[in-house]
């Protein structure tokens, strides 16, 4: 039997299509903004690690992130960025560092999480260590929740 | 402060509930194909009689009070307006179906009754949503569809006073208002706070929820000049088109699916948490400030066991091979499942005295919407709420 049609890409013909980036907004910056917005913030949070300031450096990095398609470079480089903030962090501060974060801020941070989990998991991310991933987790989460989780799991914005 | 009333109606779930005018009868589907109207007679309801039309799922059901008529819709993609007509031998008064030709080619989410009871709405996975009204020449129900911008399933409906405007939340992850202005039914209506002009299918506002959860349930409130959505990123909405915009309250929890307004400046939120919780506030701003369920005892959920408990479990199951005794221990709320629907139930729309609830765990259950007290297993928690 001829099963060659089950191969067919039926959504091409179907002219009302919803396609996943028509689900959230577009970043009104442009991708080579993007790009420049996340180089500038990674020097910008390096500056404030030797600080020692790490509130700072987190809120830097966590707001105005990159997410939608065709920024991956950026979207690597932030996440390394975030990375870099994480592992220089003492687990007795990250339940008061996480407290000083707006909402917004706190879902972000979340993302970044999961993104490091799932990366770890097939190992191509050298920098995420599973026991600060979880660390972070559970203090994020005694602060702000399971409906933080939730907003990961539904948020189209994807880091 | 009275104490919730419970009435356990089934094992499974329950998909709607409807009270008629006097709320001495309900009308309930328990997730199957038929709907059953139920009276109270002093210790429980009753089944007084089953309405059998439908042959898939009711989505959902409606009581319109002062007409005494029901309507009923399916994931057969069909609605039955049932009327109690006497029988042409005994004379007892049974429910009569009249099917309403909707034009949807697939399963009917959603149905409400317009206030003034002459018009109904049916919302539908077929990105659209069918208004009904009555066409006295051919004696039938005819639709009229409200199709652009649906990008996905509708998933609730709510009617603004005027009897023409209409809000709708869909799983496109947007809460819209549109006019559902019909000629030969309605008067042209006064200008509001949504517009001044609305002929048939007009957008009268789009807000998306704020981190793309479904848009699990919407409501005006009583003015109808203002107009609250909850979505599946566990937040709240409210919207005010003639003063500060959307108000946002992300909450710590498990998502809402249902809520309904009280007053002008007090809704009631239940969902996937178990429990009827209180939001009250203003054009300046909104806060939870409890719950109408104010059992006693820690919380139970899945997402909020303590971890030495988890710990332990997996311990045991490892070193003993065991899964351990089955945990069978009830949750401390009084809905032992998510809520699924929540509606007014005693006063009137500005001034709400009881609310009803029914969910998956097939209870009915009558709150004082008054009784306002801590969340259960929230304490400690309320801290972190912010606006």
């Amino acid at each position: 039997m001829d099963t060659a049609f089950r191969k067919i890409n039926i959504d091409k013909y179907d002219e009302d299509i919803l396609l996943p980036a028509e689900l959230y907004d577009p970043d009104p910056r442009t991708p080579a903004q993007v790009l420049a917005d996340a180089r500038q913030k990674s020097a910008a949070v390096r500056a404030c690690l030797t600080r020692g300031d790490i509130a700072g450096a987190l809120a830097v990095a966590l707001d105005q992130y990159p997410y939608g398609e065709g920024v991956d470079e950026a979207k690597a480089l932030t996440l390394s960025t975030v990375l870099l903030i994480l592992n220089s962090t003492k687990t007795a501060d990250i339940g008061p560092l996480v407290r000083t974060l707006t909402q917004d801020q706190q879902d972000t941070l979340m993302k970044y999480l999961y993104k490091g989990m799932a990366l770890q998991a097939t190992g191509d991310q050298a920098d995420v260590t599973g026991s600060v991933m979880l660390g972070w987790h559970g203090g994020l989460t005694d602060v702000a929740g399971v409906g933080c989780i939730g907003r990961v799991m539904t948020d189209r914005r994807t880091v | 402060m009275s104490a919730p009333e419970v009435f356990p109606l089934s094992v499974g779930p329950i998909t709607g509930h409807a009270f008629n005018a006097d709320r001495s009868q309900v009308c309930v589907s328990l997730n199957s194909s038929d709907a059953q109207v139920m009276a109270y007679d002093g210790t429980g309801w009753k089944t007084t009689e089953t309405l059998s039309e439908h042959d898939k799922l009711i989505t959902s059901i409606d009581w319109a009070p002062n007409s005494n008529r029901i309507v009923t819709c399916s994931q057969d993609r069909n609605a039955y307006v049932w009327t109690q007509v006497p029988d042409p031998q005994t004379g007892e008064l049974t429910w009569k179906p009249t099917l309403v030709l909707l034009r949807i080619n697939r399963a009917a989410t959603f149905v409400r009754w317009s206030p003034n009871e002459d018009k109904f709405a049916v919302a539908s996975g077929a990105r659209a949503i069918a208004i009904c009204s009555f066409d006295e020449e051919n004696n039938w129900w005819v639709s009229r569809l409200l199709k652009k911008p649906i990008r996905s399933t509708v998933l609730s409906i709510d009617w603004h006073p005027n009897n023409v405007l209409l809000a709708a939340g869909s799983a496109d992850q947007k809460a819209r208002v549109f006019s559902a202005f019909i000629k030969d039914v309605d008067k042209r209506p006064g200008p509001t706070v949504w517009g001044d002009k609305l002929p048939f299918n007009t957008i009268c506002g789009e807000w998306s929820s704020p981190n793309g959860g479904w848009v699990h349930s919407v409501a005006f409130s009583p003015s109808g000049d203002a107009m609250a959505f909850v979505s599946h990123d566990s937040s709240i909405s409210i919207i005010y088109p003639g003063g500060p915009g959307v108000i946002t309250v992300k909450t710590t929890i498990l998502p809402y699916v249902t809520l309904t307004w009280t007053s002008e400046s007090s809704i009631v939120t239940a969902g996937h948490d178990c429990q009827p919780h209180v939001f009250q506030g203003s054009e300046n701003g909104w806060a939870m400030v409890g719950s109408l369920d104010s059992s006693k005892g820690t919380h139970r959920h899945t997402g909020q066991r303590n971890q030495i408990e988890a710990f332990n479990r997996f311990r045991q199951a490892d070193s003993r091979g065991s899964q351990g005794e089955e945990d069978t221990e009830l949750l401390p709320t009084v809905h032992q499942n998510t809520i699924t629907s929540v509606r007014a139930f005693d006063g009137s729309p500005d001034r709400v005295t009881r609310v009803s609830t029914s969910g998956v765990d097939g209870r009915l259950v009558l709150w004082d919407a008054n009784a306002v007290g801590q969340p259960v297993g929230l304490a400690g928690k309320m801290a972190g709420l912010r606006m």
